[in-house]
């Protein structure tokens, strides 16, 4: 069984409806309802509202946590991981969230490609600063792949994305939108009406291509753009424009055909008859130049001679053809360099108060932040380790043998704060464990400056060091602090894990026992503590509340007091199978 | 006072060698064993790798880099009959760290980082075998594989390998500039 770390989880109460702290004391009966609400880490629920200390932010503005679910993220920048490049957000709009420099990722094995000649490297004096002449391949340091064997060269070393984007695989043009358009355009003006407009075409010079093949194979972006052409074309027919712009009222698309659609079910026959009408005028893609691809019986022949040559090694894998641009390549030689993704730095509001919780700085070279406020500097941090040290294999803890854990209060605050602690008697769950906090509230000291510390010790302070604790006391007392430290407090929390046998005499089992007697489940045998911790302290008054009030000189001195409070879930280990 | 204990052990016996007068030889580099060890001409031997003809004879090709706390040759002794020797062909690099124990490295192959080639295995020419990589032993490879990431492997056809010659020779001729060669306290 692998070794289990013991661990603190902190609730975000933004997932409870019945948060302790806003409860309504009026409304509820005083005594029983303390105790349904107990925290139960188990259920299905509080996965989602868990998180270590570190995920956790604090809004100083609501005085309360606020965890990944509870915070509104805004991107700040856009930049490619590869060459930091920052990218402004309009041409992540209109190019796409790719890098569109020279940054590019191996389809093979996603290691980043680096752009390298074919040519052998100058030598001779100075060959330094002479030029690489092309042409340039990617190549991928790690598999070794290259661009090469998919037949794409490039003429320069620089802007690669452009220049693939002209090139398909095999090393032919690719049509650019634009051309295709014009191609179109063209195709329609031949195959239609309007000689006049033939004539007006003929004058311009255009460079001589054969006429576009209807039964082309067409890689997926200009299969989409002639397809949305197509039928953007065919919308516009189908609800020709009216003398004022608009498009007719029972266009596709339009409030009269959505409500349409949304009445289909309940039976409202009015529209029926214009929308048969209507949808007789519209139809299918036929050819390639509308973006229809049929498959053809030699094509597949193709791929099956291929396979039967070429084996297994030549085709491409499904996380190969996880990537957008290659969803379709059924072999290793249809693979096309895949761009970088670019990432984001965002920073983070309070969904409540829209105040902001963290924000990076929008440089994309520096990992600073402007505004940081995370739970750690808010909150104690709680850590545990067995008092005593089992030097034994199993880390296991042994059923129904009392062991104790330390828990360490780690306060980050310029104030001393109290704390108090509160836990069920027996974990919820079917194995319900015992737990005793031997010392339920206690205060633990400011985060001072360590060498005010060093100094305030020399006049004498009392404080109990380990040292101390170890002379007179080996036993953990109830009431009492085990160790106390600058800003951190030790107490002893005894549990009793409970016994992971499922049959056995009726008195002995709980309720949720006896609904459920089937065998241990996953993580069952894990002692999970809920505690609910309340920390109070006195902090300087709020500038932003109450120092806006009248007397700002009188309420400087004023001390206010705050309080949070919280559940959290302490693992302290798996319990033994015996 | 020397901060270094001089050992009381006689030094090893040289193993008998077979240089050739261009090779590169670092004063550092270990040559121990009885078997004979052939070096190529222009080929670079790192200060601190590791060439161990205990079991069988090594054979280095010409234009070779390896590089230091690599390991070549049988690494301990073989089970029954004789190990195979160790032949490496001509302009392979072998990286920091990798154990070299196959039967035949072929022309420009690349052992990277660590990489290991298992007793026997026989190795095609311009081979890759990417970090971390094993070869098992007996393995035979074909030219052209590259082993790369958690044991995939693919054939490149990226037909570059002249290039990828070329480059070697000028990493050779860098290296030889870098390193002093003491040729004769091997001989």
């Amino acid at each position: 069984m692998s070794s289990f770390t013991p661990y603190t989880y902190f609730q975000c109460p933004c997932t409870e409806a019945s948060l302790p702290n806003h409860r309504n004391p009026s409304q509820e009966e005083p005594s029983s309802s303390d105790d349904d609400r107990t925290f139960d880490p188990r259920a299905p629920r509080a996965n989602y509202s868990l998180y270590p200390l570190e995920h956790l932010f604090y809004c100083e503005d609501c005085h309360q946590i606020r965890c990944p679910r509870c915070v509104l993220d805004e991107i700040v920048t856009w930049y490619c991981p590869n060459c930091l490049f920052e990218v402004p957000s309009s041409s992540v709009k209109a190019e796409g969230n790719r890098c569109t420099r020279s940054c590019f990722q191996c389809p093979v094995c996603i290691a980043p490609l680096s752009v390298s000649s074919l040519e052998a490297p100058p030598t001779g004096l100075g060959y330094e600063y002479a030029p690489q002449n092309g042409p340039f391949v990617l190549n991928c340091g790690y598999c070794s792949w290259s661009s090469k064997e998919t037949g794409i060269e490039f003429e320069k070393p620089n802007g690669i994305f452009a220049q693939l984007a002209r090139v398909k695989n095999g090393g032919e043009p690719i049509l650019t939108a634009k051309e295709r358009k014009k191609d179109r355009e063209r195709k329609r003006d031949f195959s239609g009406t309007s000689a006049e407009k033939e004539r007006e075409e003929t004058p311009e010079v255009e460079i001589p291509r054969e006429p576009l093949d209807p039964n082309e194979k067409l890689d997926p972006e200009s299969q989409f753009s002639n397809l949305k052409a197509f039928y953007q074309g065919q919308l516009a027919e189908a609800s020709p424009a009216s003398a004022l712009g608009f498009t007719g009222d029972y266009g596709y698309g339009s409030p009269g055909a959505l409500s349409r659609i949304m009445g289909l079910y309940t039976g409202s026959t009015a529209f029926d008859k214009k929308v048969k009408a209507k949808a007789g005028t519209m139809r299918e893609a036929q050819d390639a130049l509308e973006g229809l691809q049929l498959t053809t019986i030699s094509e597949e022949e193709e791929a099956l001679t291929k396979l039967r040559t070429e084996g297994w090694h030549c085709t491409s894998s499904a996380s190969q053809r996880a990537e957008f641009l290659n969803t379709n390549a059924q072999f290793i030689t249809e693979l096309r360099p895949v761009a970088y993704l670019l990432r984001t730095k965002r920073s983070k509001r309070c969904r409540t108060c829209r105040h902001i919780l963290s924000k990076p700085e929008s440089k994309v070279s520096t990992i600073r932040f402007r505004i940081r406020l995370v739970a750690l500097n808010y909150i104690p941090s709680i850590s545990i380790k067995p008092l005593q040290p089992t030097s034994s294999a199993s880390s296991l803890l042994q059923p129904m043998r009392p062991v104790q854990f330390l828990l360490t209060f780690k306060n980050p605050l310029f104030d001393s704060v109290k704390v108090t602690l509160a836990t069920p008697t027996k974990t919820p769950g079917r194995f319900a464990s015992k737990v005793t906090v031997l010392c339920p509230q206690f205060e633990v000291g400011a985060n001072t400056d360590a060498w005010d510390e060093a100094l305030r010790e020399g006049t004498g302070e009392k404080r109990r060091t380990k040292a101390e604790a170890s002379e007179g006391q080996h036993q953990a007392e109830a009431g009492k602090v085990w160790e106390r430290g600058r800003n951190w407090v030790s107490v002893v929390v005894e549990v009793v894990p409970a016994s992971l046998h499922i049959g056995g005499p009726e008195f002995l089992k709980n309720e949720e026992m006896k609904d459920d007697e089937g065998p241990l489940k996953e993580d069952e045998d894990v002692c999970e503590i809920p505690v609910f911790v309340r920390v109070e302290w006195e902090a300087d008054a709020a500038h932003d509340e109450s120092g806006l009030g009248g007397g700002g000189s009188k309420e400087k001195d004023v001390r206010e007091k705050r309080e949070l409070a919280y559940w959290c879930v302490l693992g302290v280990g798996r319990i033994a199978k015996v | 006072m020397s901060s270094k204990r001089a050992s009381m052990m006689p030094p090893a016996p040289k193993p008998p060698t077979s240089l050739s007068s261009s090779l590169v030889i670092a004063e550092h580099a270990s040559l121990t064993g009885t078997k004979l060890i052939t070096l190529g001409s222009n080929t670079v031997i790192h200060p601190r790798s590791k060439l161990s003809s205990a079991y069988a004879p090594i054979t280095i090709g010409n234009s070779c880099i390896i590089s230091e706390r690599s390991q070549i040759g049988i690494q301990n002794e073989p089970d029954e009959e004789e190990a195979d020797p160790v032949v490496i062909e001509d302009g392979v690099i072998i990286e920091v760290g990798a154990v070299v124990e196959g039967k035949r490295i072929g022309e420009g192959s690349v052992i990277e980082v660590n990489a290991k080639v298992g007793r026997g295995a026989v190795l095609g020419k311009h081979c890759k075998i990417g970090p971390l990589c094993e070869v098992a032993e007996g393995e035979v490879l074909p030219d052209y594989t590259v082993l790369f990431g958690n044991g995939m492997r693919r054939i490149d056809n990226s037909g570059v390998e002249d290039l990828k010659m070329k480059m070697v020779a000028r990493q050779v001729e860098v290296l030889r500039k870098l390193i002093p060669s003491k040729i004769a306290k091997f001989q």
